[in-house]
Parts: structure tokens; C-alpha cells; sequence
């Protein structure tokens, strides 16, 4: 198997400023073109990247303030190429960046097609804020790589196990290939089947891994992570590979994982995708998820682990009444205190007329994500409008992040509901303060 | 123009900032309690010696307003006078932890390393890795420092070696043996600091006295604190011996005038006549053992208990969701997991209504969370 021929330092990266004229259009669509195929993507990648690239150019053209220019940065991901458009945008022109703004919220509108074009033609999507009024549009597109047969064959190890927190890419991916052969694919993370992406993204940091091995340097376990923000990781398996050492594998990794996260900044561990072989005990429940996951695949139950790396000094958090019960079930069960704070919704006349919602949208997973950017009058109305275009585009599952350290999205409740959302998990520390995980239930 | 963050080091980016508890009131208000048993520190719940005691209440509210001896000369007098050796081989620091940082500061220089054990007080390897040092890491052989495995980390830029001993948060120690065959093997090639933060728990003649080693071993630098036996944790006393030549040498990196004016004469008359406080101590920890260690047995839960004033104990949950339901009801205990021994919580030994009090609390929270495992 070839090894990695990535490295963490230095992504290469190309940073264009562009004034907002559609004149510029093919300057932008070239750059992204040529920097996606140096940066390792195929002519057709590349070619789905300047797609995306001139959509969102051009929709931008049409709704970014035009007092400074857009900077578009392309860089290398390591296993993807992303394209990131950094724009000001004014109150007046913030509706058009929703997701769903090409549906008709107002009769007699010009449809737009912009956003969902570029959803269709890259991997990953999304819209986020790093200021009060500049925002990011980013699309990523993968580079190929090669399938391999995941390894059926039933492993016979010798123990003891050791734990190798430094594995060779070709380890890695005898490993993924191992973890293919024993779990179903929504247990697994889509590298595992084409490894070598796999190890290249545990070479550039998009993943880390601990292998726990046996006496003969053989690979009898794996568990992989990924930071999700700053101040959590989300982690898949463990994946052990003999069943007769399966307990003592699972422990070795978990135990192996949380000492490497446990003196850093991370402050809370979440399950992404947990298999049954996590050791009992380790981990807090914080309830399912029904994901009914890409077409033609049956529902499923994901259960949501969590761990809290350090100490919980309390916190308070603001919802919508309607939200306490919900809130007080799960806060007790899990003992966390709380302080609940009553969020009611802001007085119409109070606020303005459009909200904003970002959409990050997987179309591997089928799953899509909206959080609330800002508040606004019609906020029911484009979420429906969301929904029904993000099921339009054949995404099956939606589900909705509120942060409760902000009073204005825990006075969203009631709007949520009436949309077909219904809460499902708290997710401790995940925000600035704790999330609040809603799904929207027609397909639950 | 750079960010904020463009123009901080790389390591000190990536280093993580320690959160201490919050105040008392705050966590009692909001974990619902009306009191708040701390086992979390290592504190000695009997408070300081008598001595020590009457100078805090004797403490002049305008003596504030006067800089403290900048090198605090009477309380170095008064260790010298107790270990019989010159002032100038102590230097005192506001606290153990600002002597890590000042021998840490002395010694090493970019490229270098030091070595520790994973699991035993953080603060050694935090200190080195936000100034920019390698820290290796030796795990722990049978709940102790594995003296083999450090000399084989040795290299030629390592600049110092840290034994914690006894360990914390295992209670685990050296005895003379291994200790001078260590100190043998690493042959004055680099600084070994035993931190001896609660050697005055250990009642046992096999243990090594750092005091005495470093007349033999020149390379000896022995750190103890006024935090843990003589309970003055408050008032953020300890302090670093060794030869004079290498005393000097960390007192160019310390920071004078950091040790206030009331910790200074607390812990030197600390020192005297403290005979009765140590065995007073020593009874209430072993009570507290003889209370607890048999009924972790009888719950079926593994512990380890050595040295120290303080017990390990291996949780069947998350030591982190323990910690939560302990505190609903006035109980505070230190989860392990960021000490690298994730569900484990370790236990401070205090009075015996505490220490049942605890108990009571962990029965109740097993019973729960025997329903909810995970």
C-alpha cells in the first residue's frame, strides 16, 4: 500500500481579492480551476469546484456589500480542495444568503438558483459568520481516491495489546480495511473503504488515530477523532478485530483516546459514530438520533455518547419555556446544573424583516444542518422554506443546532415546533454554552 | 497588521490554560447545596499548627501596606535552622509551582527536555511545555515511577529529571534503594527535582530523605511545600533546597518579593513544634483509611492508597458524571481523567463525620448511576 504523501505543515493556499463585478467571474472560476487541480483534484473535481466557485461569484456579485472587495481563498485540505468567499454583507442584502432564498418566500420573486447549484456540484457546503456582518460561503470538493475490498477474513491476535500512538499509513490502512470488514458503513467513516484517503487525513490532522496492535505488530483495534469547534472532538468506533479480545481492545482505545485529549483544550468528548464495542461505563447517553441516512437505506436509531473532560462548574442557559420540561428532564438525568433562564420570543415591530439561517449540508451522510445566523419576522417561513428545498435536493435528515447561551435562538422554540422540529439531545459545552440538538421530525 | 494570535509562539497557542474551581458560594448556588465538603485539593482539613495559627491571627491589617522581605531572609533562617544548612541553598517561592517554573526557566533552553511520569502532578510538564521544552512522558510501572524507563529517555538534552515521590496522586514512592541506584544512573548528566510535597505523610524508614541525598548527590534538588501538611495552601508557601551552587543558579531566574508578608512568618513558626500537628494529621488520615478502604471493598470498587493524604478510587461511570452527582450533595472530589486515569476520582482524607458524610453520598450516587450505565 503506498504511504501518505501528506503532511500537516503548510497547506498551500491561493487568496484572490476581488471586486464584486460579475466581470471578474472567469477570474474567479479560472483560479479555483487551476489551484483545485495543483492542489490534487482531477479535471472533473476541478471542474466541479469552478462550477461551484462561479455560482456562489456571482450570486455575490449580486448581494455582497460592494465596500470592499471579496476575498476568495482556495487552499488545500489535504483530501479536499475548499473554496472560501469572505464578503461584508449589509441587513438589506442578508436574506438572499440563505439557503432556501430561491424558493419564493414573497410572491413574484426571481427564483435564484445560485446556492443550490453549488450544493449539488460540491461535497460540502456552508455559510458562516466571523463577524457582526462578514460572512464566509465555503464549498469542498474531494480528491479521488481508489476503493479497496474492506479485509472479511476473522482475526486471530495474540495478546498482550499495546497501543501504537504513531501508526504508519500502511497500518492505517490495513486497520480502515480491517474496521470495513467487521462494521456496516454508517458505523464507519466513509474513508475507511478508500484507505488511502483515510490515511491521508490522519497525515494532515482532518483525523487522528490511535491502532492498538498485538504482539506480531498486527493491528488488532482502531478509534479516530476529529475536532468538531475548538473545544470538542467527535469520535468513531472503537473497532476491534478479533471478537475474543474485543473487551480488552475497546478499553485499551478508550482509555488510550481520552489520555491523549484529556490535557488539552478540549473540554468534552461526543460519539460520531459509536459502535457497540464501546466499553460500558465510559461514556454518558445523551439520547438517539433517527437518521434515515442516504435513499433507499432504513432508519436507524444513532445513539449520542458523550464525556466531560473536566469538572462542570454549572452554567445558565436561555429557552423558551415551552423548552423547560424537555430541558429539566434531561439536565436531571444527566445532573448538570443549570440555571434556566426564560427566553420569549422578540416582539415582531422589534425585529427585522429577514432572518438568516446557515445550512452546512454532507451529501455523503445525507444530513443537513441549519443553525440561526439572525432573527427576523419571517424566520417559520424560511424555515419551512428550507426544509422543503433541502428535501427538494434529496438530503433526508435535517437537524437544527440551537445555542443556549443566546436568548434570541432559545426564544426560537416555538417557531421550530410549528415547523415539525422537536428536540432531541442537549449536547453539554458544545456552543459557547450548551446546544441544543432539534430534529425536524417528518422523517423520524 | 498581525492578529492578536499571529503574534503569540506556537506553543503557547496550542497550550491550554488551567480553569480553577469556581468560588464556594457560586458553585454551592448553583449546584443546589447549602455546603460544600472540598476533598478535591489535598487540604489538611485540621488547619495550620498551632504556631502558625496564632501569627495569621496576630497579622496587623497596616502591615499590608509594607513590601515583604523580598527573599524571605527570616523564614529561609528558620529552614536553615531546621535542616542545618546555610540560607542561601533555600530559595522560597510563592508556592511549589512558581519553583518548578524558576528551575525549569534556569536550566533549560531551547531543544532541551525534561522527563516525568505520565500520570503524576501536571504542572511539571504544563510549565516546560508552555516555555517551549519537550516533556517526556514515562508511564507509570505498577502505579509508580518507573526509575529504568526515565534513565533510558535520557538523552543528551535532557536538562532535568522530576520524581515525584511520594507520587500524586498514586501515594506511591521511592525507597533509598531505587532512589540512589537512580541517582547512579543518571550520574550527574542532568537535574533530578524530588518533589517531596507530602513526604511528611510518610512514616516509614525506607523512605529517602531528599535533604540528606543531595549532600551525595550534587545534581539533587528537593522541592516542599507549606500547602499540604502545614495547611497553609492559602497563603501559597513553598520552597526549593540544594547545593548552593545550583540555588544560585534558579534564584537568577525566581522572582523576588513573590511570598507575602503573612506566609512568611506563618510557615517559619509552621516549623517549629511540629511535632504534634504531623501526628495528629497522620491519625486523621489513617482513621479516615480504616473508615473508608473497607467499605470501597465491600462496594466492589478498586482503589489505590499509599502515601499521602489522599485515596484513588476507580469509578463504575464517568469519574466526571460522579463528580456532578458528589456535588449535588455538598461533596467535591478531583476527577482523574485529566491526571490520564479517566474514571477515577481521588479523595483528600479529612475528619470522619466528612469522610462519612462522603461515603453516604458515593452509596447514593452508585445506586443511580447503576441504572444509567453506559
Amino acid at each position: 500500500m503506498p504511504a501518505s504523501t501528506l503532511s500537516q505543515h503548510a497547506p498551500p493556499q491561493l487568496v484572490l481579492e476581488l471586486p464584486p463585478e460579475t466581470a471578474f467571474l472567469p477570474s474567479a472560476a479560472a483560479a479555483a480551476e487551476n489551484a483545485a487541480q495543483v492542489f490534487g483534484l482531477d479535471s472533473g473535481g476541478a471542474l466541479r469546484l469552478a462550477l461551484a466557485v462561479e455560482e456562489f461569484f456571482a450570486y455575490l456579485c449580486r448581494h455582497a456589500g460592494r465596500e470592499e472587495p471579496i476575498r476568495l481563498t482556495l487552499s488545500q485540505g489535504g483530501t479536499f480542495t475548499r473554496a472560501d468567499f469572505r464578503f461584508r454583507a449589509g441587513e438589506v442584502s442578508l436574506r438572499a444568503l440563505n439557503f432556501a432564498a430561491s424558493v419564493d418566500l414573497e410572491a413574484g420573486e426571481d427564483l435564484e438558483l445560485g446556492l443550490l447549484v453549488a450544493a449539488r456540484t460540491t461535497d460540502r457546503c456552508g455559510l458562516t459568520r466571523s463577524g457582526p456582518d462578514v460572512f464566509h460561503l465555503h464549498a469542498e470538493v474531494d480528491r479521488v481516491y481508489p476503493e479497496a475490498e474492506a479485509i472479511t477474513t476473522p482475526q486471530r491476535l495474540s495478546p498482550p495489546l499495546r497501543l501504537e500512538p504513531a501508526p504508519t499509513a500502511g497500518t492505517l490502512q490495513h486497520a480502515a480495511l480491517l474496521a470495513a470488514g467487521r462494521y456496516p458503513a454508517r458505523l464507519r467513516p466513509h474513508s475507511f473503504t478508500r484507505p488511502a484517503r483515510f490515511a491521508d487525513m490522519v497525515a494532515c490532522g482532518q483525523y487522528q488515530a490511535l491502532l492498538a496492535l498485538d504482539t506480531a505488530d498486527r493491528p488488532a483495534g482502531l478509534l479516530c477523532w476529529r475536532a468538531s469547534g475548538r473545544r470538542a472532538v467527535v469520535f468513531s468506533g472503537p473497532y476491534v478485530f478479533d471478537p475474543q479480545l474485543a473487551q480488552d481492545t475497546a478499553r485499551l482505545l478508550t482509555e488510550g483516546f481520552l489520555a491523549r485529549v484529556a490535557r488539552t483544550e478540549v473540554l468534552c468528548a461526543f460519539s460520531e459514530r459509536p459502535t457497540a464495542d464501546l466499553p460500558q461505563g465510559w461514556f454518558e447517553s445523551l439520547g438517539n438520533l433517527t437518521l434515515r441516512g442516504a435513499e433507499g437505506s432504513e432508519s436507524v436509531e444513532q445513539p449520542a455518547f458523550f464525556r466531560h473532560l473536566r469538572e462542570d462548574a454549572g452554567a445558565a442557559v436561555w429557552a423558551h419555556p415551552d423548552l423547560f420540561p424537555f430541558l429539566r428532564r434531561e439536565y436531571d438525568r444527566l445532573a448538570f446544573s443549570r440555571d434556566l433562564l426564560a427566553a420569549e420570543p422578540t416582539p415582531p415591530a422589534r425585529l427585522p424583516e429577514h432572518s438568516l439561517l446557515a445550512t452546512s449540508l454532507d451529501r455523503l451522510r445525507s444530513l443537513a444542518i441549519l443553525r440561526p445566523l439572525l432573527d427576523g419576522r419571517d424566520i417559520e417561513a424560511s424555515l419551512k422554506a428550507h426544509v422543503e428545498a433541502i428535501h427538494e435536493q434529496g438530503t433526508s435528515d435535517i437537524l437544527l443546532h440551537l445555542d443556549l447561551s443566546e436568548p434570541w435562538q432559545g426564544a426560537l422554540f416555538p417557531a421550530l415546533s410549528a415547523c415539525g422540529f422537536v428536540p432531541r439531545l442537549v449536547l453539554p459545552h458544545a456552543g459557547a454554552s450548551d446546544m441544543l440538538v432539534c430534529q425536524h421530525a417528518v422523517h423520524s | 497588521m498581525p492578529s492578536i494570535a499571529e503574534l503569540v509562539p506556537e506553543h503557547i497557542r496550542a497550550f491550554e490554560a488551567y480553569t480553577p474551581s469556581r468560588p464556594d458560594p457560586d458553585l454551592m448556588r448553583q449546584y443546589g447545596v447549602d455546603h460544600l465538603h472540598r476533598l478535591n485539593n489535598n487540604e489538611n482539613a485540621l488547619g495550620p499548627p498551632p504556631n502558625a495559627r496564632a501569627v495569621i491571627e496576630a497579622f496587623e491589617s497596616r502591615r499590608s501596606a509594607i513590601y515583604p522581605s523580598g527573599d524571605c531572609y527570616t523564614l529561609r533562617t528558620a529552614l536553615s535552622e531546621r535542616f542545618g544548612k546555610d540560607p542561601e541553598r533555600f530559595l522560597v517561592g510563592n508556592g511549589s509551582c512558581e519553583v518548578i517554573a524558576s528551575v525549569i526557566k534556569a536550566f533549560c533552553e531551547k531543544g532541551d527536555n525534561i522527563i516525568t511520569a505520565d500520570k503524576t502532578f501536571a504542572v511539571y510538564e504544563w510549565v516546560a511545555e508552555f516555555s517551549g521544552f519537550e516533556a517526556r512522558l514515562i508511564p507509570l510501572n505498577n502505579w509508580a515511577f518507573d526509575p529504568d524507563a526515565m534513565l533510558a529517555a535520557m538523552d543528551s538534552r535532557t536538562k532535568i529529571l522530576f520524581v515525584c515521590n511520594p507520587n500524586n496522586p498514586t501515594g506511591t514512592w521511592w525507597d533509598r534503594d531505587v532512589m540512589e541506584r537512580f541517582l547512579r544512573g543518571v550520574a550527574g548528566r542532568a537535574i533530578v527535582v524530588i518533589d517531596e510535597a507530602y513526604c511528611e505523610y510518610v512514616d516509614d524508614e525506607r523512605f529517602p530523605d531528599g535533604m540528606e541525598l543531595m549532600e551525595r548527590h550534587k545534581n539533587v534538588v528537593v522541592f516542599r511545600t507549606f500547602s499540604k501538611m502545614y495547611a497553609l495552601a492559602g497563603l501559597r508557601v513553598g520552597y526549593v533546597c540544594g547545593q548552593k551552587e545550583v540555588v544560585d543558579y534558579i534564584r537568577r531566574t525566581h522572582i523576588v518579593y513573590s511570598v507575602n508578608s503573612m506566609g512568611q512568618p506563618a510557615a517559619a513558626a509552621a516549623l517549629k513544634d511540629d511535632a504534634g500537628h504531623i501526628a495528629a494529621t497522620r491519625l486523621m488520615v489513617a482513621e479516615a483509611k480504616a473508615l473508608l478502604l473497607p467499605a470501597f471493598d465491600e462496594l466492589g470498587l478498586k482503589y489505590v492508597s499509599n502515601a499521602g493524604n489522599f485515596v484513588m478510587v476507580e469509578t463504575p461511570v464517568s469519574d466526571s458524571l460522579i463528580y456532578r452527582h458528589l456535588m449535588r450533595r455538598g461533596i467535591m472530589v478531583r476527577t482523574m481523567t485529566g491526571f490520564r486515569f479517566p474514571n477515577w476520582i481521588r479523595v483528600s482524607m479529612v475528619q470522619l463525620p466528612v469522610m462519612q458524610e462522603f461515603l453516604q453520598a458515593l452509596r447514593e450516587v452508585l445506586g443511580i448511576v447503576a441504572g444509567t450505565r453506559t
